[in-house]
């Protein structure tokens, strides 16, 4: 292979994951102002408590999101009934509303005169009072309902695409039906569940939304806490280093467990026929989908439909609103397109190389997902005030953070397509005579564009979400509906918040619809 | 998708080289909710022909942007809830001194020593009690709440809430450390790990009588009179009488940034803001009490002056702020 074009490759990989660290450095330098005291205080009275919150919410949501994602993957990749196909897109419409939100609204359902509080009493009398949900419950819930449909896609794109030898190799052996899903299909599924999982587990330790809207002491609002409660960036700092660590041991563990499950199958075996259910299947896959659907979508989306009519009365939708939209829209379209061009290098590096060095660039890369939203910014804000003072005050600090935020959920889904990528067709390519951009042009990104349009939405949706970074990075009276959400629900005027809430469900359709094309592209 | 690619790089070319530069247009960092604020704004903007760019967040982080940014701010003035967070911005070396011919017009209490942000509107630290509980018939002061007869019957705030952690303040100054400590610990018996995370939903649960009495900021219980004006609620104005400390106060107040360049504007701002009419709208949007000597409340507010006032200068709750929440941690408030 041509030495030269790997070192570019390398090189730019490099570059963009030094880009992708500074907040890493900003952390490290804040929290080295810290002396040897403040530490063991740190450790002493606060570290047990939140690491105990932390983790123990991280696993039970895990939990769940397997539970909810992998059964319902399950029977929509192997099973034919009645609206399969829309059980697919019922199962990713939950991604369209921000875990703030749904802490929101489930606060809200929850209160004695909400829906849920209301339904409660109904059937309860006043006996048993309506669970409360401001504890780690409460923040399970919502962070799983916001959640699971990762674990969905990546299981049920994995579903769609694996053959039927080993299975039927297995039950001619003998195994029976659970036998072979927990010894041949588990496994083989592994890669992908571990994936998806990776970005639950990532999007609970990150999250900052719903853990402070329900006031569960996690890491993140810990750190939010010190910083606004006391103006101490050094324990702030101090607390994101350890959280870091957290999250990259984690990061480690998972790609260690995945390095030795590669599979190479040839595209002539035998695809996987969907069964037909009788009609008793149907009615219990529906229940189950239907419940799923009512409470991560339905309920919601009903909450903020009776809230926006009202607001509509109200005329809270003005042409400002629209302005707010149109923000948001263009901060997604643009960090979005960023953020895929800035991950390709590193994904196609760590494919040719598959190194410890390359794995461990990537590893640096996620480091913007897992430290919490107003600590990037704040970094963010340091470095471009420092080094690129004429950029600031323009769309491009905010841009920056969110692409250096978004940056690992590019890389992952990139990575994970490149694993079709296998050397011969590469080689071939080379053979054949193309020139390593021509291979990248012509073989390389028409054989990966479904993991790039993935990659892409995934940005797209989380941008058009997030909240914390934009908050502080915004430039001065640029908007955009995650704000307005933030802004009109702190004062506890919620029917103002509803119409953007609603209004970013509508925008990632359109986003969602081309990922679920290519979706079903390979399932059909 | 190439295409979409360029045509998304061409729109944010266009949108980087955009800059915020028309003549007259001053902005502020507000942490004060948009719809309290817009009225007054919006007068004053139809009046002067001055653009008022509001630039909304939470005070705290508003405050931190705004000590990183330096001189690069685009901020005229920071306007806050919460006169801790004015005064921990004065202690930041953050804002620029408001000529005291301006700040005059509002009493010392409520500005800064130095001057460096001024006092707009005042609320007031109340009990929401049920008229129906037998419990709540003789409440008269905060530190009530902790009265072990009270055991989950006693609604708060979670203890990160700015007016919570500013009523604390006051308390620690004007009844001392012990009196405080004790009083938190009793209420942290009393509320059995359940606190609230909106005023809103205290004063609900003591309509509904789920809760005897709760400690909120005045106007929720307004709020609360206009949708349900036969809600079996009403407002105690806590610790009157020869011996009572007083209701605490806070003030959402405004400063002017050290770095703005738009100095003049920002004071023309402020001088319509201490202003008669200017109090009135500000103050009005919130029910809120006029920091303006001689400028009447909203209707139906019972007047200032008409109860005691804990004294205690606003701008202590800035310099006191660490130790009250060192206190709250100590007793380990949920």
């Amino acid at each position: 292979m041509n030495n030269r074009s790997f070192g570019a490759l390398g090189n730019s990989a490099l570059a963009v994951v030094m880009f992708a660290a500074i907040p890493l450095w900003f952390v490290m330098l804040k929290s080295s102002e810290l002396g040897w005291d403040q530490w063991q205080q740190l450790w002493s009275s606060r570290l047990p408590e939140l690491l105990w919150n932390t983790l123990s919410l991280a696993v039970l949501v895990t939990i769940i999101c397997f539970i909810l994602g992998v059964s319902a993957a399950w029977w929509i990749a192997r099973f034919e009934f009645p609206g399969r196909r829309y059980a697919i897109w019922l199962m990713v419409l939950p991604l369209t509303i921000p875990t703030y939100v749904f802490a929101h609204i489930y606060t809200t359902l929850f209160e004695s005169d909400g829906w849920i509080g209301l339904a409660w009493t109904g059937i309860f009398g006043d006996s048993i009072p309506t669970p409360d949900i401001y504890n780690i419950f409460g923040a399970t819930l919502t962070l799983s309902l916001a959640g699971f449909s990762y674990v969905f896609l990546m299981a049920h794109a994995a579903l769609s695409v694996s053959t039927q030898t080993l299975e039927e190799a297995a039950r001619i052996q003998g195994a029976g039906k659970w036998q072979v899903f927990l010894r041949v299909n588990l496994p083989l599924l592994r890669p992908a569940i571990a994936a998806g999982l990776a970005v639950v587990i990532l999007h609970v330790l990150s999250d900052f939304g719903a853990v402070s809207m329900l006031h569960y002491q996690t890491f993140t609002l810990s750190i939010y806490l010190q910083m606004s409660g006391r103006f101490d960036y050094q324990s702030a700092a101090g607390l994101s280093l350890i959280l870091v660590f957290l999250s990259l041991t984690f990061l480690v563990l998972e790609r260690f467990f995945r390095a030795r499950q590669r599979y190479y199958t040839s595209r002539q075996t035998r695809q996987h026929q969907r069964r037909p259910v009788t009609p008793f299947v149907t009615a219990m896959i529906w229940l189950w989908l239907g419940f799923i659907t009512f409470m991560a979508f339905l309920l919601p989306l009903a909450w903020m439909m009776s809230w926006s009519w009202e607001a509509w009365i109200h005329d809270v939708i003005n042409q400002k609103f629209w302005q707010y939209a149109y923000n948001s829209l263009l901060l997604a379209l643009l960090c979005a397109t960023l953020a895929i061009i800035c991950s390709l290098p590193i994904a196609l590096f760590n494919n040719r190389q598959r190194s410890r060095y390359s794995g461990a660039l990537i590893q640096i890369s996620s480091v913007g997902f897992v430290l919490p939203g107003p600590v990037v910014a704040l970094g963010i804000l340091s470095f471009v005030l420092a080094l690129l003072p004429f950029l600031y005050g323009s769309l491009f600090a905010l841009l920056i953070a969110l692409v250096i935020r978004f940056l690992p959920l590019s890389v992952q889904s990139q990575d994970a397509s490149m694993q079709q990528l296998t050397p011969s067709i590469e080689q071939a390519g080379r053979i054949l005579g193309a020139t390593p951009l021509e291979n990248l042009r012509r073989v390389i990104l028409p054989m990966i564009s479904g993991g790039i349009a993935s990659a892409w939405v995934l940005v797209f949706i989380d941008t058009l979400k997030e909240l914390p970074a934009t908050l502080i990075l915004r430039p001065t009276g640029f908007d955009t509906l995650p704000v307005r959400i933030w802004i009109e629900a702190s004062e506890e005027m919620l029917e103002l918040a509803a119409p953007a809430a609603l209004m970013l469900v509508i925008g990632t359709l359109p986003v969602l619809w081309i990922m679920m094309k290519n979706e079903t592209k390979y399932a059909s | 998708m190439f295409r979409i690619t360029s045509i998304v790089l061409a729109s944010s070319l266009l949108i980087l080289t955009q800059t915020l530069q028309a003549t007259e247009t001053i902005v502020i960092y507000s942490g004060r909710s948009d719809n309290f604020v817009k009225p007054v704004i919006n007068h004053f903007s139809e009046q002067t022909g001055i653009n008022v760019v509001l630039h909304a967040g939470a005070s705290t982080a508003l405050l931190n942007k705004l000590s990183i940014e330096g001189a690069r701010t685009d901020a005229d003035l920071f306007l806050s809830n919460d006169a801790g967070t004015l005064q921990k911005g004065a202690e930041l070396g953050l804002f620029a001194q408001i000529p005291a011919a301006i700040a005059n017009q509002v009493a010392p209490n409520y500005r800064a020593p130095d001057n460096s942000w001024v006092g707009l509107s005042a609320r007031a630290r109340v009990l929401v009690i049920n008229t129906h509980n037998p419990l709540a018939k003789n409440l008269n002061s905060v530190f009530d709440l902790a009265d072990p007869k009270l055991k989950g019957q006693v609604g708060i705030t979670n203890s990160t809430n700015e007016s919570y952690i500013a009523g604390a303040t006051v308390y620690l100054l004007a009844a001392g450390k012990e009196k405080t400590s004790r009083w938190l610990q009793g209420l942290k018996a009393n509320v059995e790990g359940k606190v609230f995370n909106k005023h809103g939903m205290i004063v609900k649960s003591v309509a509904s009588g789920k809760l005897a009495a709760g400690l909120v900021n005045h106007y929720y219980i307004y709020r609360h009179l206009d949708e349900n004006p036969n809600a079996s609620i009403a407002i105690v104005l806590p610790d009157q009488g020869k011996d009572g400390i007083g209701v605490a106060w806070n003030v959402a107040g405004i400063a002017i940034t050290k770095h703005s360049k738009k100095r003049e504007l920002a004071e023309q701002l402020i001088r319509y803001l201490v202003s008669a009419e200017g109090q009135q709208l500000f103050a009005g949007a919130n029910r809120e009490y006029p920091t303006r000597e001689g400028v009447a409340a909203s209707a139906g507010l019972p007047a200032a002056g008409s109860f005691k006032v804990a004294d205690v200068p606003m701008y202590r709750l800035g310099t006191m702020r660490n130790e009250t929440i060192d206190l709250i941690e100590a007793v380990g408030m949920p």
